[in-house]
């Protein structure tokens, strides 16, 4: 791997000129010393691969692959990570492996024993490249080849290469790698960056947001040994911290706050599971139980946790249509199986949907084997259980108990509904939207009919019809649950919310409601198990008071024992007449009482009211867009050809056949917890799963998934995560395709680093500057090593010696600059300006205006209240719709995973960052800043806005060109103009 | 503060020497870096051909794979799902049996859920132009140039609702998350006007259409290559200089901020991207200039205003004129791929767009007239002032409906399995008809033409084998047609 990485990146220069200039700078200097292309149509059976076996499989093919390479098989010599790609089709004279048989690098001509290459050949080789390269896709043994690939082989501590660069100081066995592939190269690391650019690298690295001017002159004045190591512990101790990293983890899993897709709705309660990712990241929270919680939270005392599952896309405009039904849902379960693979695994498990993977050892059943995982999660939200979640449901149930008899007490007094000659005197109260009571004398029926003749609005509606029994305690027989059967004159059409069967399913509220499909009236008819004596009907448009519309005004209540002997037992003719808006209590009329009977029922209905507002308090359980789990999934078969409506045989849940851990769901049964577990389990809430609970068939397979993927023993999982944090503290990572280890993934840079890493994660062995002991899987030890490292502090001052070796600094001969992300740099203007504010957590802020269409609207806000100054990991996170401002600063719009962001520049994020209102006003709130703090004297203000935007003094040049500035245009336009500089964006 | 050189973006442009510098040695660090990330995963593809950017330069006119018969492209989207049958496919099996069940239809359950009988289309059929096309009275203006259109009646769609259909027309993928057709194209292709978008996104006056800016998204691709939404009515957010930045404070901040970065830049001096982001600020002033003057539509004649219904008392209809007119300008600017819209998201089902379930005559009386007169009078005018000649104009919806009404309503469900779109200009047939439904126009039956299929076709057209633009994304090499398409070689002029 050495020497190849080492031949490698000695091409890096060629790729570069190809890159900038095109083929001509190239054309000109080399492809004169190139055998010419053959002039006839090359085929790749018989031209080309005989060629390729007679020179290549003997070192690249079944037996050896050196350089991890196989000649015969396609992805293989495809893959992706390439710093100069084997082979650019079309174009010959680019590709590499035309180079390195015409030996045009330097010591590496290929074959490298043997005859070389005729230039017949050569031709042929270019003339197929030159025709498109064209490789017809045949079964070939990619699954076979991926088996020996690198990812997929265990982790191993490697030895730590001795070195020993002039004047460097090594601080851990990063730089020993690092330096050593350098050396190899002949390179020399940069030297150690000047104060004032490292305090600014750490803060915007760590903790996203830019230090104080008085944090940096501390930080320039601590000459002790240890200062900067200390700064590094004190900004992982920060909270701002976990605001900062989390925000990378929720870029890989495709975190949104709404559903996408074409209602986009808002998901109000999604926000916790941002929260548990933040405090997971400053807890330092074992990586390996941050993976099991995600999945399998539930189980282990962190609820919000498994928001992960359900962070992505569901469509929820929903159709009787069964085939589309079937899509949405395999689409839903696609998303979870293939966003788990990639953020664990950093595999492409979603590619095996439809056929087996084209390149990775992942046969289709291994995906349906996944799906069958999560085959019990679905979309939605559920109750945040906390300690006292039993005792507040056991109470919550003898309330409502309490809540029926005070009913059918104060039932005693209401007047019967008249269903003779009318008595004027007797009128019962108006009919409201929320509750309605008829009371009549005992009855005994086997049906009950209630027929609108008119309502308010459109199509009547009913959310709930309640019929109560003449016995003590009263039962509530409508109930479909009770044998009872809904029948009724119309239905309003295809409408989830609007269905018959809610009119009895013991549900309250406009969503669980039916509405008729004829303007103004309609009639529902139950008919109950068994004849059976009532006295009481209760009825009502929306109990929780939300709609009043719709409103049966005239109606009347029949029953019947045989099938047409209907009898009204009430009607609304006895009824005060309707009035708009009024929305009552149930009321009881005292007219024709005694004074006792008067004092009762105000002793009742005053307990009612108190009975009643411990009830909303206690059914009043924080929500949480988590995920619902089905606690016996269905069964899981494999679709042909990924269509759900071929289903074919049955499959297990499992994990993947090639990584040798095994899937086990009976250690997943509730003893099966290890005692680590449960300690660790009590989460926020202090709730935590009993040893002895007994898990659902849901619940032991993701635990099973869990465990498999956290296992010590799979090859993946340590080695992606220890990329990504590379990643983001470099800019790329050791492997650059973070989200795909596999065979058309790119092979790491550094590899024996990336297992030391690797291991170094699991077990931490070494306390290489460490002051807190680390724990496995620390992320915060790797940080610090990281960070610590004589590697990460150099200057990031480019050299034309090394930018000639290696251009992109792969190597890490300086510190790769970068752009900030849209976070850091909203945040810092925020910070800047002296208007962040630090509120951590809970619901997030909105970057548009409201709207309630039922295909959200989302239109970008034009003023900014202080409700939006803080950080910007707590705006709302809308899918496919970033902010307005920021937005254009490559950030990802959660439609699909973004394991690797995209730094572009374009002139839109110019016109962002001059002319937005958010930008001007940031500006306005730094200019008061400025004046407040360094007074009148326009150097002052230029000194002190260098220090607070760039961490420095201004030289004289600047000093003057800027005092001059503000004079000239004002505190406010300099302002914005300090916004917009390079400098403020760029980190060095 | 004045400085007399050269601004360091024309510096970078005309000078190859120093771009040769910057570009072999002078690039380390992030810019290379990510392009050399780009372009090497790019071409890993098997048989990609991948384009030659830099981020300098992002939207610099590039080679197509092969000599193209269009340089442009406008894409017409009516959202909702426009009849074919009220429309363009003339069925007079449906007519004849209007009233009737579709045979082989029991139990049927579409969108919404069960159908009616056949119901013949609200608008008469009549032969046009020397082609003698059947088109209905619902779009009069646009039918008299069947002439001028290659119809492909026999369309299908992958989904049959809204947001995945509409996902897949603009992007390839019934899903959320990838690129959009003009984002692939700016990628492949550049543009020629570097002063304006490579690919602009007009939405319909009543709104964006149903998945929003899905259809202009760029995704995983570089946002560079991403559509800049803006109307006639509705310039690009934050366009102009805040009005209490004077015209002199804004010359002032200009050159002060140049100042700054060339400081920083003589820090710093071998670092490309600091110089594209210098470049940047240049473009935007040239863009604010630029798009403040093409939707400057005074500049028309009166006729031409007219012709677009630019004035009608229709307000509706004026807008989506202005848009239609903003659309040719566009064109003949050298923007490479226009995405005008007509019909927004819903509203109340078929009241923002095209979406008839329940009250299709009603609803297609408000719709039609606001697309007629201004899309007849856009294509007319890209003809007359030979525009035509390179661009490319396709009208496409969703999916179709059904031949049958919903049960219980006088609309027409949603039919992914049947519908028809047209193409006109470069490089296709003109007075051409491929494919076709059956006899109610119920399923696509001849030359069935998928979604993946016309795509091809559109990119074939541009002169980009449909195969060969790729970018790797999360373990693949993507295309804007997944693993499918075939290049629709019937229609080819």
């Amino acid at each position: 791997m050495m020497i190849v990485s080492g031949i490698r990146f000695r091409s890096l220069w060629i790729l570069a000129l190809g890159m900038w200039v095109g083929a001509s700078c190239f054309a000109a200097t080399h492809t004169a010393q190139l055998p010419p292309a053959a002039s006839r149509p090359v085929d790749f059976a018989t031209d080309v691969q005989p060629l390729l076996a007679a020179h290549c499989y003997s070192c690249h093919g079944p037996e050896r692959q050196r350089a991890d390479l196989r000649w015969d098989v396609k992805s293989s010599v495809f893959r992706s990570g390439e710093p100069q790609p084997f082979i650019v089709p079309g174009r010959s004279a680019e590709s590499r492996v035309i180079h390195l048989v015409a030996g045009l690098e330097p010591d590496s001509l290929m074959p490298p024993k043997g005859e070389p290459l005729t230039a017949e050949e050569i031709g042929l080789l270019r003339a197929w490249i030159d025709e498109g390269a064209v490789w017809p896709e045949t079964e070939s043994s990619n699954l076979e080849a991926a088996t020996t690939h690198w990812s997929f082989k265990p982790v191993t501590r490697p030895d730590v290469p001795a070195v020993s660069p002039q004047d460097f100081r090594l601080a851990n066995p990063i730089d020993h790698f690092i330096f050593a592939k350098l050396a190899e190269n002949k390179l020399a690391p940069s030297r150690e960056a000047n104060r004032h650019t490292l305090i600014r690298r750490l803060y915007f690295d760590l903790i996203g947001l830019p230090p104080t001017p008085e944090e940096v002159r501390e930080f320039e004045q601590d000459n002790s040994p240890g200062a900067y190591e200390r700064l590094v512990d004190k900004l992982l101790g920060s909270p701002r911290y976990g605001e900062r990293w989390a925000r990378h983890w929720l870029d890989v899993v495709r975190f949104a706050e709404t559903t996408g897709f074409e209602v986009n709705t808002p998901r109000p309660n999604a926000w916790p599971y941002r929260d548990y990712v933040i405090r997971a990241f400053n807890e330092d929270k074992p990586y390996d139980q941050f993976i099991r919680e995600q999945l399998a939270g539930d189980i282990l005392g962190e609820d919000a946790a498994t928001g992960f599952l359900v962070a992505g896309p569901d469509d929820l405009v929903k159709s009787p249509d069964p085939a589309l039904t079937l899509n949405q849902r395999a689409d839903e379960l696609h998303d979870m199986v293939s966003t788990a693979g990639s953020a664990f695994l950093g595999l492409t498990v979603g590619c095996a949907r439809c056929h087996n993977h084209k390149f990775d050892p992942i046969p289709q059943t291994d995906y349906f084997a996944l799906k069958a995982v999560f085959e019990g999660v679905k979309h939605g939200e559920r109750r945040l259980r906390t300690a006292d979640t039993a005792a507040r449901e056991t109470e919550l149930a003898s309330r409502r108990q309490r809540l029926l008899e005070l009913d059918a007490r104060l039932a005693e007094f209401e007047p019967l509904a008249q269903v003779g000659r009318l008595d004027t005197n007797l009128l019962r109260a108006p009919v409201n939207a929320r509750q309605n009571l008829e009371r009549f004398v005992p009855i005994a029926t086997k049906r009950l009919r209630f027929t609108i003749a008119e309502a308010t609005g459109a199509e009547p509606c009913i959310d709930e019809l309640e019929v109560y029994t003449a016995e003590t305690p009263p039962r509530n027989i409508a109930l479909a649950s009770a044998g009872t059967t809904a029948t009724a004159s119309s239905v309003f059409p295809n409408s989830e919310i609007h269905r018959l069967e809610h009119i009895n399913d013991g549900k309250h509220g406009n969503s669980r409601s039916w509405i008729s499909n004829e303007r103004g009236k309609g009639w529902v008819e139950l008919e109950f198990a068994e004849t059976v004596a009532i006295h009481r009907v209760v009825w009502g448009r929306d109990r929780e008071q939300k709609f009043a519309d719709r409103l049966a005004i005239e109606y009347r209540i029949e029953v019947a024992v045989s099938s047409n002997d209907w009898r009204i037992v009430a009607s609304s003719v006895d009824r005060l007449p309707y009035k708009s808006g009024v929305q009552e209590q149930p009321v009881v009329s005292v007219a024709g009482l005694t004074a006792e009977q008067v004092a009762e029922v105000k002793n009742l209905q005053a307990e009612r009211k108190q009975l009643e507002s411990r009830i909303a308090e206690l059914a009043q359980v924080p929500m949480l867009y988590a995920g619902t789990f089905t606690e016996s999934p269905p069964a899981t078969r494999r679709f042909h050809r990924g269509d759900p409506m071929q289903q074919r045989e049955e499959i297990s849940p499992g994990a993947l056949g090639a990584i040798p851990v095994r899937f086990d769901l009976d250690t997943a049964i509730g003893r099966g917890l290890q005692p680590a577990e449960i300690l660790n389990a009590g989460g926020p809430t202090g709730f935590a799963a009993s040893a002895a609970q007994e898990l659902t068939e849901d619940q032991r397979r993701r635990l099973a998934l869990a465990r498999w993927i956290s296992d010590p023993a799979n090859p993946l999982t340590a080695r992606v995560m220890a990329n990504r944090l590379w990643q983001y503290h470099f800019g790329e990572g050791l492997v650059s395709t973070p989200s795909d280890f596999g065979e058309n993934g790119a092979r790491p840079t550094h590899p024996e680093l990336l297992d030391w890493l690797a291991s170094e994660f699991m077990q931490p062995t070494a306390d290489w500057s460490a002051r807190p002991e680390p724990h496995p899987w620390s992320l915060k030890h790797l940080h610090r090593l990281i960070v610590n490292s004589a590697t990460y502090r150099q200057a990031s001052g480019a050299r034309g010696d090394a930018l000639a070796v290696d251009a992109g600094a792969r190597l890490l001969w300086r510190f790769p600059p970068r752009r900030l992300e849209a976070e850091a740099i909203r945040d810092q203007v925020l910070a800047i300006s002296g208007k962040l504010d630090l509120q951590m957590g809970g619901p997030g802020f909105s970057f548009f205006e409201p709207n309630d269409n039922y295909v959200r609207v989302y239109a970008p806000k034009q003023e900014f209240g202080p409700e939006t100054f803080r950080r910007m990991i707590y705006g709302t996170v809308v899918r496919q719709r970033p902010d307005g401002v920021f937005g254009v600063f490559d950030c990802p719009d959660g439609g699909q995973i973004a394991p690797k962001r995209t730094r572009s520049t374009t002139p839109l994020q110019a016109l962002n960052l001059l002319n937005s209102g958010f930008v001007m006003q940031q500006a306005d709130f730094l200019a008061e800043r400025l004046q407040r703090e360094a007074g009148p004297n326009a150097e002052a203000q230029v000194r002190r806005a260098f220090a607070l935007a760039f961490q420095r003094q201004p030289d004289h040049a600047e000093l003057g060109a800027a005092a001059q500035f503000v004079q000239t245009h004002g505190l406010q336009v300099f302002c914005r103009a300090l916004f917009n500089a390079n400098e403020f964006v760029y980190l060095f | 503060m004045k400085d007399q050189t050269p601004s360091h973006a024309g510096r970078w442009l005309l000078n190859r020497r120093d771009f040769l510098r910057y570009g072999g040695t002078g690039l380390g660090g992030i810019a290379l870096l990510a392009l050399l990330e780009e372009q090497k995963l790019l071409a890993a593809a098997p048989s990609a051909m991948p384009p030659q950017w830099s981020p300098e330069n992002p939207n610099a006119p590039r080679p197509p794979h092969f000599p193209a018969k269009a340089k442009n492209v406008v894409v017409i989207f009516c959202s909702g799902a426009c009849a074919h049958l009220e429309t363009w496919d003339y069925k007079p099996e449906l007519i004849k049996r209007h009233g009737q069940p579709m045979p082989g239809s029991d139990n049927l359950i579409t969108f919404q859920g069960e159908n009616d009988n056949l119901t013949r289309p609200h608008w008469d059929f009549k032969p046009r132009g020397q082609s003698g096309k059947m088109i209905s009275d619902l779009l009069p203006n646009l039918a008299e140039l069947a002439d001028d259109m290659c119809f492909i009646h026999s369309m299908t769609a992958k989904s049959n609702t809204h947001g995945p259909a509409e996902n897949q027309m603009g992007t390839g993928f019934v899903l959320d998350g990838f690129p959009s057709m003009g984002s692939w194209v700016s990628y492949a292709l550049g543009t020629e006007n570097q002063n304006l978008p490579a690919f602009v996104a007009i939405p319909d006056p009543r709104g964006v259409p149903q998945v929003g800016p899905n259809h202009w998204s760029s995704a995983f691709l570089p946002p560079v290559f991403q559509g800049t939404a803006f109307t006639a009515d509705q310039p690009i957010p934050n366009l102009s200089t805040p009005k209490s930045i004077s015209p002199a404070a804004e010359a002032g901040t200009r050159d002060f901020l140049k100042f700054l970065n060339d400081r920083h830049l003589a820090r710093h001096p071998d670092d490309g991207e600091l110089l594209a982001r210098i470049s940047s600020y240049e473009l935007a002033a040239k863009m604010q200039l630029s798009a403040a003057e093409v939707s400057e539509l005074s500049q028309e004649s009166e006729a031409t205003l007219d012709r677009y219904g630019v004035n009608d008392s229709n307000k509706l209809k004026a807008g989506f004129a202005r848009n239609c007119l903003l659309a040719r300008r566009l064109v003949e600017r050298g923007v490479r791929f226009v995405q005008l819209f007509n019909g927004a998201y819903a509203m109340g089902e078929g009241v923002g767009n095209w979406d008839g379930h329940k009250t299709l005559k009603e609803q297609y009386d408000i719709h039609a007239p606001i697309l007629d007169q201004p899309c007849a009078a856009l294509l007319t005018d890209l003809k007359t002032r030979g525009l035509l000649a390179h661009t490319l104009v396709v009208w496409v919806t969703e999916f179709g409906r059904m031949p049958t009404f919903q049960k219980g309503a006088n609309g027409r469900d949603h039919n992914p399995h049947g519908f028809t779109v047209w193409l006109a200009g470069a490089g296709v047939k003109a007075g051409f008809s491929h494919g076709a439904t059956d006899e109610f126009g119920y399923k696509a039956v001849q030359d069935i033409t998928t979604i993946y299929d016309l795509h091809a076709t559109i990119l074939h057209l541009l002169g980009l084998d449909h195969e060969r633009l790729t970018y790797y994304h999360n373990g693949l090499e993507r295309r804007l047609t997944d693993v499918h398409g075939h290049v629709v070689k019937e229609i080819l002029s």
